[in-house]
C-alpha cells in the first residue's frame, strides 16, 4: 500500500554550500508508530525534519509525509494542515499571550479540538493570559506541546521535545505524547539526545550518522537482535577471528572477551565453545549501546 | 490571523511614526504664523547664484499658505521622515520579528510561503498608507485653527503621492529583508540608496526632474494641476517588481 508510511525518504540529499547535510538518506516511519529520531549533534535531524515539512529544500532524493511529495508547494502546505511540528528552540511568538498564540494557531486548523486544549491547558497549568516572552523553556515547551496536539494532526514532529526540561517536565510530556497516540491514533517521528525518552516511549528507532540512516526498525526487534556475548577465561583472552554474521564488535580486556552481535547469541556462542571458556554470558544490550555501536562510538 | 501577527510584529514601528509624523504635522501649521512673520524680511536677498535662486523661489512658494505646507510638508517632512518610516516597516525578519525560532513556527502553519509575505506585505503597505494620509489629514484639520485652509482633496492626492513614491523604498528594503537576516541590513542599505537618490536630485536638476521624491512630493500636482500618473505608474510597477521579487526569493530559500 502507497500510504502505509507515514513518512519516506528516499536517497534524500541535502547541501548546504560546502557542506553536504543529508547523503542519501533512506527512512521509512510506519503510520501508527512512534519513532524515534536518533543522531549526534550535526548527524542531519533538524535538516531531514526541515525538509518533511517543506521549511528547506532537498537538493535531490525523495521525501514523502503522509503519502505527498514535501518539497511541492502545494502538497507541502496539505502535509502541514495533517502534521503537527513542535521545534527544537520551542520559539513562539514573543507579543502573543498563551491564549492568543492559541487561538492565532487554531485558526489554521478546521479540526482544533478544543476539548484537547481544555485538558491540556489544566494538565500543564499554563497561564492562559501570560505573554509568551515571560515564559520559562519549560512552559513554553507546554504551550508548543499544546499547539501541536489540539490540531487534529495525524503526523507529530518533534525535534527535541524534552530537550532544556528537568525530569518531571519531560515525563509529563513524554506521558502526554504516549497518552496522544493511544487517543488519537496518530504517529509521532521525534528526535531526540534523550536515548532514555526514546527507549521509553518509541516502538521504532531510526539511527542517522553523517546524513545516512545507519540503523532502523522496530525497538523490540533490535533488542532482540543485538546481544553481548561475555566470555570468560582462566588465561589471557584469545583474540579469535569470529565467522558467525553480525559481529558488530570483539573487545578483549584481560581474560574478557566481549562481543557484541546485531544477529542473536546463539551464532557466537556456536563458535565461542570452541575456545573453552570457563564461563560465558548472553547479556541483553541497551539502547544506548546499539546507538554508540551504529554511529561507531565508544561506549 | 496572519495579518493580526503582521501588525504586533510592526506595529510599535508604526505607532512611533505615525506620532512622530503627526508632531510634525502639527508643529508645520503652527510654524506658518512664525514664516508669515519672516517673509517681509526675504527682502533684502538678492544677487545671483543657484542657491540664492533656491531661496528666492521657495520664499515665493511659501507666501500662499497652500505653497508653504506643500514646501515644508509634503516636499520636506513627510519625504524624509516618511521614507525612513517606510524603510522601517519594510524591514525586519518577515516571518517573525522575534528569533528565527519563532520563523520556524509561522514556516509549521499551513500556509504558502506566498501568503506568508503576501500579509505581511499588506499590512506594511496599509500602515504605510496610512501614516502618508492620516497626518497629511491632520494639517487640513487643524489649519482652521490659525486661520487658514488647506483642503481635504490636496492632502489626499499628496498624500496619495506620497504612498505610492514610498512604496519603493518600502519594497526594497522587503526585499532587502528577505536576503538579510537582521532588521539593520536593510535598513542601513535602504536609507543609504534613498539618500543618494536624494542627493543626486537635488544636485543634477536633469534628472531631478524625473526623480522619485519629485513624485513623493506631488509637484506636478502643485504646480501645474496634474496628476502624477507617469510616476505614480513608475513607482508602483517598480514597487510591484521589488515585492514579486521578495516573493520569489523567498519561496526559494531554505531555513
Amino acid at each position: 500500500m502507497a500510504d502505509a508510511a507515514a513518512i519516506q525518504t528516499i536517497d534524500l540529499r541535502k547541501r548546504y554550500d560546502s557542506v553536504e547535510a543529508l547523503r542519501g538518506l533512506n527512512l521509512n516511519v510506519a503510520t501508527g508508530s512512534i519513532c524515534g529520531f536518533l543522531g549526534r549533534n550535526g548527524a542531519g535531524k533538524t535538516t531531514t525534519i526541515k525538509v518533511l515539512l517543506g521549511m528547506t529544500h532537498p537538493t535531490s532524493g525523495q521525501a514523502r509525509v503522509l503519502g505527498l511529495d514535501a518539497d511541492r508547494p502545494d502538497a507541502s502546505v496539505e502535509i502541514r494542515r495533517r502534521t503537527a511540528f513542535v521545534g527544537e528552540d520551542k520559539d513562539l511568538y514573543d507579543a502573543m499571550t498563551v491564549d492568543e498564540m492559541i487561538r492565532f494557531t487554531a485558526a489554521f486548523y478546521p479540526r482544533w479540538r478544543a476539548d484537547l486544549q481544555a485538558r491540556y491547558l489544566r494538565a500543564f497549568d499554563l497561564p492562559a493570559d501570560r505573554p509568551i516572552k515571560t515564559l520559562s523553556r519549560g512552559t513554553r515547551t507546554k504551550v508548543g506541546l499544546l499547539l501541536a496536539l489540539c490540531r487534529g494532526a495525524e503526523l507529530l514532529v518533534l525535534d527535541e521535545p524534552t530537550s532544556g526540561l528537568d525530569p518531571a517536565a519531560a515525563e509529563q510530556v513524554l506521558q502526554a505524547l504516549v497518552g496522544h497516540v493511544a487517543d488519537e491514533a496518530a504517529t509521532i517521528f521525534f528526535s531526540s539526545h534523550q536515548i532514555a525518552n526514546v527507549e521509553q516511549i518509541a516502538d521504532s528507532v531510526a539511527i542517522i550518522d553523517g546524513g545516512r540512516t545507519v540503523l532502523a526498525g522496530s525497538l523490540d526487534e533490535l533488542r532482540e537482535r543485538y546481544r553481548r556475548v561475555q566470555l570468560v577465561f582462566d588465561r589471557d583472552a584469545p583474540d579469535p577471528a569470529f565467522r558467525a554474521p553480525g559481529i558488530e564488535r570483539v573487545r578483549r580486556s584481560g581474560r574478557v572477551l566481549s562481543v557484541l552481535s546485531s544477529a542473536g547469541a546463539e551464532p557466537v556462542l556456536d563458535e565461542a565453545r570452541a575456545l573453552n571458556p570457563v564461563s560465558m554470558d548472553v547479556v541483553p544490550v541497551t539502547l544506548k549501546e546499539i546507538f554508540l555501536e551504529a554511529v561507531a562510538l565508544e561506549d | 490571523m496572519l495579518s493580526y501577527k503582521a501588525w504586533l510584529d510592526t506595529r510599535w514601528r508604526f505607532l512611533i511614526g505615525l506620532c512622530v509624523l503627526i508632531v510634525v504635522a502639527i508643529g508645520t501649521v503652527y510654524d506658518y504664523l512664525a514664516v508669515q512673520r519672516l517673509l517681509p524680511l526675504t527682502r533684502t536677498i538678492d544677487g545671483d547664484g543657484a542657491i540664492r535662486a533656491r531661496v528666492r523661489e521657495a520664499i515665493e512658494i511659501e507666501r500662499t499658505y497652500r505653497g508653504f505646507v506643500w514646501l515644508q510638508w509634503f516636499r520636506q517632512n513627510l519625504a524624509q521622515i516618511g521614507t525612513l518610516f517606510a524603510v522601517l516597516l519594510g524591514s525586519g525578519h518577515l516571518l517573525s520579528s522575534g528569533s528565527s525560532g519563532a520563523a520556524l513556527f509561522t514556516l509549521s502553519l499551513p500556509v504558502s510561503r506566498d501568503r506568508l509575505v503576501g500579509v505581511r506585505a499588506a499590512v506594511g503597505l496599509a500602515e504605510l498608507l496610512a501614516l502618508a494620509l492620516l497626518p497629511s489629514l491632520a494639517i487640513s484639520a487643524l489649519s482652521p485653527g490659525i486661520g487658514q485652509h488647506y483642503a481635504v482633496g490636496d492632502a489626499v492626492i499628496h498624500g496619495a503621492s506620497m504612498f505610492i513614491a514610498a512604496t519603493v523604498f518600502f519594497s526594497l528594503a522587503f526585499l532587502l529583508s528577505t536576503v538579510f537576516n537582521d532588521l539593520w541590513r536593510p535598513l542601513l542599505i535602504a536609507c543609504a540608496i534613498a539618500f543618494v537618490l536624494a542627493v543626486v536630485e537635488l544636485v543634477v536638476p536633469d534628472v531631478g526632474r524625473y526623480g522619485i521624491f519629485r513624485v513623493m512630493s506631488g509637484e506636478m500636482y502643485f504646480s501645474a494641476g496634474r496628476l502624477p500618473w507617469i510616476g505614480w505608474i513608475v513607482s508602483a510597477a517598480l514597487s510591484a517588481s521589488l515585492l514579486y521579487a521578495a516573493v520569489v526569493n523567498m519561496r526559494r530559500q531554505d531555513f
